[in-house]
């Protein structure tokens, strides 16, 4: 009976999301078909992750191979909300630039991704959108590089070619522009997995913020001991433009594309470049500088899923859904029935037969400060497993502490 | 596991051959004599050490430096190697092989007849230790901060006034003339009336993920080094990078207030007060045993309406360091003798005559020996200790609980919230109890 009622839900919820996805999501277009990159692999990942949010609903569009016929190419781009480019190749027809020019000038949003900073280097107008690109003859007849020095961003007109990138390295990307929708509750600074790290990028930097760097440590190899831009947020006349120059694709995404921090700065941009706000939540999984955060299947783990790891708990393994208990507890603020559903939700663990020693000293540890008179009798009756004799004291102590 | 144990036993039992080796202590406290007797070596401090790590040794070399000022005769950790590596400083120092050793510091506090001692241990242990040693009427130099909760705060307190004796806390940076002159200037009103304070602390580190279960050193006694904090097996980390798990500290945050939260407070007037409403938000680790925020941002508003922020340095206009802000201009001072302003000539201005000083002291340990001789009080006295952590602490608690805290600095207590009141103190592990007063 449960199992069904569960699938019953599982269903509702699939169908709400999916109705999100295909009737009230932003209309995204991202297009591919031409890269340096394996454009195979990073495509449908950036539409997983753009519709996981709920806000977008994408479609990939594949241009004709290198070589073939452009004008072929001729999208209606004032169907979408939101471009996504994924896309270093051949030039698009003069009729489909000026489409896309019409699109942005006139309110569309559109996502650089990556090699897309690459690409067009003759096309003026495109290289204004993205402010900064990369390789293709890039040199200081595009624009300055632009770069972080000693916490102050310089603008350096430095003769020079443009684009490069060491060898690949986890590295912290660091926050500077803290009050910008997109960057706003997202740590100081954050480890980003083994990726690409996009250097002495340069172009017109007109209109641009560069919202978050990353030092280029020449002890790395290949380093510019500059820090780079890796987001950036471009106005150009009523258009929003969102670049990450991260993301580099290997098989399965890798860790460049799997990073927490690359999949939800890139959500948050896309959001920003549509409306001009993000109205998602900074998830609790979003790395810090304590290290690099993946998610293999490019979703976040929810709470119901955290519980029910959390069960099994051995920290051996992974701290992370405790992690995402200890978010909800605080998220849960100010609201008491979410934290005594909460606090329910615990105690079911904490006297469940499946439950692991482990997981009942964390479960003890949080309740003891968070818990009610509702968790008492349950904590009292561990209080004789000699297990977890001393946390079920300690919890006990303190839940009835100030009484 | 057997042999590890045996061979831990040996190593405790061989300590305590070479604590019995010595009955009576040969070297008489300058206590004894009366405070301000001219012989030597009476005239020495004589002190002892607990918690003979990184910062105690560091302490230890600290006070050997300042002119026979005092006389090191024994010292207590629950490390076998750093024992006998704080054991071989003093013997160098004394020139004889005299120095006592224990591995318990009940046995040390019952034992030694000191003038005073000097503590370094990981913060979990501070609210017990601190207050056996103070009952013990012995003068304390001991290590920021002094207390891993309000409660264990309130206690040290509370046994320093009750029991009338020298207190310093580690917080040398007073002693440092830069940091003094930027506090006296803020003080008195050479950027107007102080309106904001900016505390800038240490980003916080990678962490190590979970580290496999191992065999404790045979050196170490895990269950006293654990002492009143939950019982965890070991992971090959005890030493120094306790302070990257809550259960023996709070982080940087927490390690770092006792240096530049108590810097801000001096130059603000606020070291006798606390904050009135805190609120804020940690970034924690997602995954591994280090569980201590890498970053933190919070507010602490104060009844005369100065705000201040700490943060994380990432995330402060001046990074590291504390900043006043008044209606007139800023000072900023951080460590490296770094200190600036929003127009240098107030950094020329003098304090006049008729203004306030505050206290001047060169060194930091040569202050506390000078006042356990003298009978004043040192230039890091308890309470502002306390003060100092207990803004970190709060911040702590409002981060940890989502919750905007209100708290009471006169009472000392949080106002209307029966949850977050809870994390005020850590209920120790059984037998382990804070001393009473």
């Amino acid at each position: 009976m449960k199992k069904q009622y569960l699938l019953l839900i599982i269903a509702g919820l699939l169908t709400f999301f999916s109705a999100c996805n295909t009737e009230s999501g932003y209309k995204t277009l991202i297009i591919t078909g031409q890269n340096n990159h394996d454009w195979k692999t990073s495509s449908p990942i950036l539409k997983q992750i753009l519709d996981e949010t709920g806000l977008f609903s994408s479609e990939v569009m594949i241009t004709p191979d290198k070589g073939g016929d452009m004008t072929a190419f001729n999208p209606d781009f004032s169907k979408y909300k939101l471009v996504v480019l994924d896309y270093n190749g051949d030039s698009w027809s003069d009729k489909t630039n000026a489409a896309f020019l019409d699109f942005v000038k006139n309110g569309g949003g559109v996502v650089i991704y990556h090699a897309a900073d690459n690409s067009f280097p003759g096309w003026k107008e495109y290289n204004e959108m993205i402010g900064l690109g990369g390789w293709g003859d890039r040199n200081e007849k595009d624009g300055p590089y632009v770069y972080y020095k000693n916490d102050q961003l310089v603008v350096d007109t430095a003769a020079g070619p443009g684009g490069t990138h060491g060898k690949r390295r986890e590295f912290i990307v660091r926050t500077r522009i803290a009050d910008h929708p997109v960057m706003k509750g997202l740590p100081a600074r954050w480890f980003h997995g083994t990726d690409e790290l996009y250097s002495l990028l340069r172009g017109p930097a007109k209109n641009m913020q560069v919202l978050a760097t990353a030092f280029a440590d020449s002890a790395a190899g290949g380093g510019t001991m500059r820090d780079e831009p890796m987001l950036m947020a471009i106005t150009y006349e009523k258009g929003r433009i969102f670049h990450t120059a991260m993301g580099h694709a290997d098989e399965g995404g890798g860790p460049a594309m799997q990073c927490a921090g690359f999949i939800v700065t890139l959500q948050r941009g896309a959001e920003w470049a549509v409306t001009g706000n993000v109205t998602q939540e900074v998830p609790f999984d979003f790395p810090s500088a304590a290290g690099v955060v993946l998610r293999p299947d490019f979703k976040e783990v929810t709470l119901a899923e955290a519980l029910s790891k959390l069960g099994g708990y051995d920290i051996a393994k992974s701290t992370k859904y405790l992690t995402c208990l200890q978010s909800n507890i605080s998220n849960a603020a100010g609201d008491p029935g979410k934290l005594l559903d909460l606090e329910k939700q615990m105690v079911t663990l904490l006297t469940g037969k499946e439950t692991t020693a482990e997981a009942k000293k964390l479960l003890l540890r949080e309740l003891s400060w968070m818990g009610t008179d509702y968790s008492v009798s349950a904590v009292k009756g561990l209080v004789s497993d000699p297990e977890i004799k001393d946390e079920a004291e300690y919890a006990l102590a303190r839940l009835q502490s100030g009484k | 596991m057997t042999d590890k144990s045996s061979r831990r036993e040996f190593v405790k039992q061989s300590a305590k051959v070479v604590a019995g080796a010595i009955i009576l202590p040969n070297i008489i406290p300058a206590s004894a004599l009366g405070k301000g007797g001219s012989t030597a070596p009476s005239d020495r401090i004589v002190i002892g050490a607990i918690g003979t790590g990184s910062q105690g040794t560091s302490n230890m070399r600290d006070f050997l430096e300042l002119k026979k000022a005092v006389q090191f005769v024994s010292v207590c950790d629950v490390d076998a190697l750093h024992l006998a590596n704080a054991k071989k400083i003093v013997d160098e120092a004394n020139k004889n092989t005299d120095c006592r050793t224990y591995d318990d510091y009940r046995e040390f506090l019952e034992k030694e007849k000191l003038d005073a001692v000097s503590i370094a241990l990981p913060d979990h242990w501070h609210g017990i230790i601190y207050t056996a040693a103070v009952n013990k009427k012995l003068n304390v130099y001991g290590e920021k901060p002094i207390c891993r909760t309000i409660e264990d705060g309130k206690t040290i307190v509370g046994a320093v006034k009750k029991n009338n004796i020298i207190w310093q806390t580690g917080s040398w940076q007073r002693s440092q003339s830069h940091f003094h002159h930027a506090a006296e200037l803020a003080i008195n009103g050479r950027i107007g009336k102080i309106k904001n304070i900016e505390v800038g602390l240490p980003d916080g580190g990678k962490g190590i993920g979970t580290p496999p279960v191992k065999d404790v050193p045979a050196e170490l006694n895990w269950e006293m080094w654990l002492g009143p904090a939950l019982k965890v097996p070991y992971r090959g980390v005890a030493h120094w990078d306790w302070r990257w798990i809550l259960d023996y500290s709070g982080g940087q945050l927490t390690d770092w207030a006792g240096h530049h939260i108590d810097i801000a407070n001096w130059g603000a007037g606020l070291e006798h007060t606390g904050p009135v409403e805190i609120s804020g938000k940690g970034v924690y680790p997602l995954d591994g045993i280090f569980n201590a925020p890498v970053e933190y941002d919070f507010l602490c508003k104060y009844a005369n309406g100065i705000e201040m922020h700490v943060a994380n340095a990432a995330r402060q206009p001046h990074g590291m360091g504390a900043t006043w802000y008044g209606d007139l201009g800023w000072i900023h001072v951080d460590r490296g003798n770094r200190i600036s302003a929003s127009d240098p000539k107030i950094l020329e201005e003098e304090i006049g005559e008729n203004e306030i000083k505050l206290y001047k002291s060169d060194n930091h340990w040569q202050n506390f020996v000078d006042c356990v001789r003298s009978g004043k009080q040192a230039i890091a006295p308890v309470e502002v200790a306390y003060r100092a952590i207990s803004v970190a602490l709060l911040g702590e608690i409002a981060m940890t609980t989502g919750e905007t805290i209100k708290w009471d600095p006169d009472k000392e207590e949080i106002i209307g919230n029966p949850r977050a009141s809870k994390l005020l103190s850590g209920p120790y592990r059984q037998p382990w109890q804070l001393p009473t007063v």
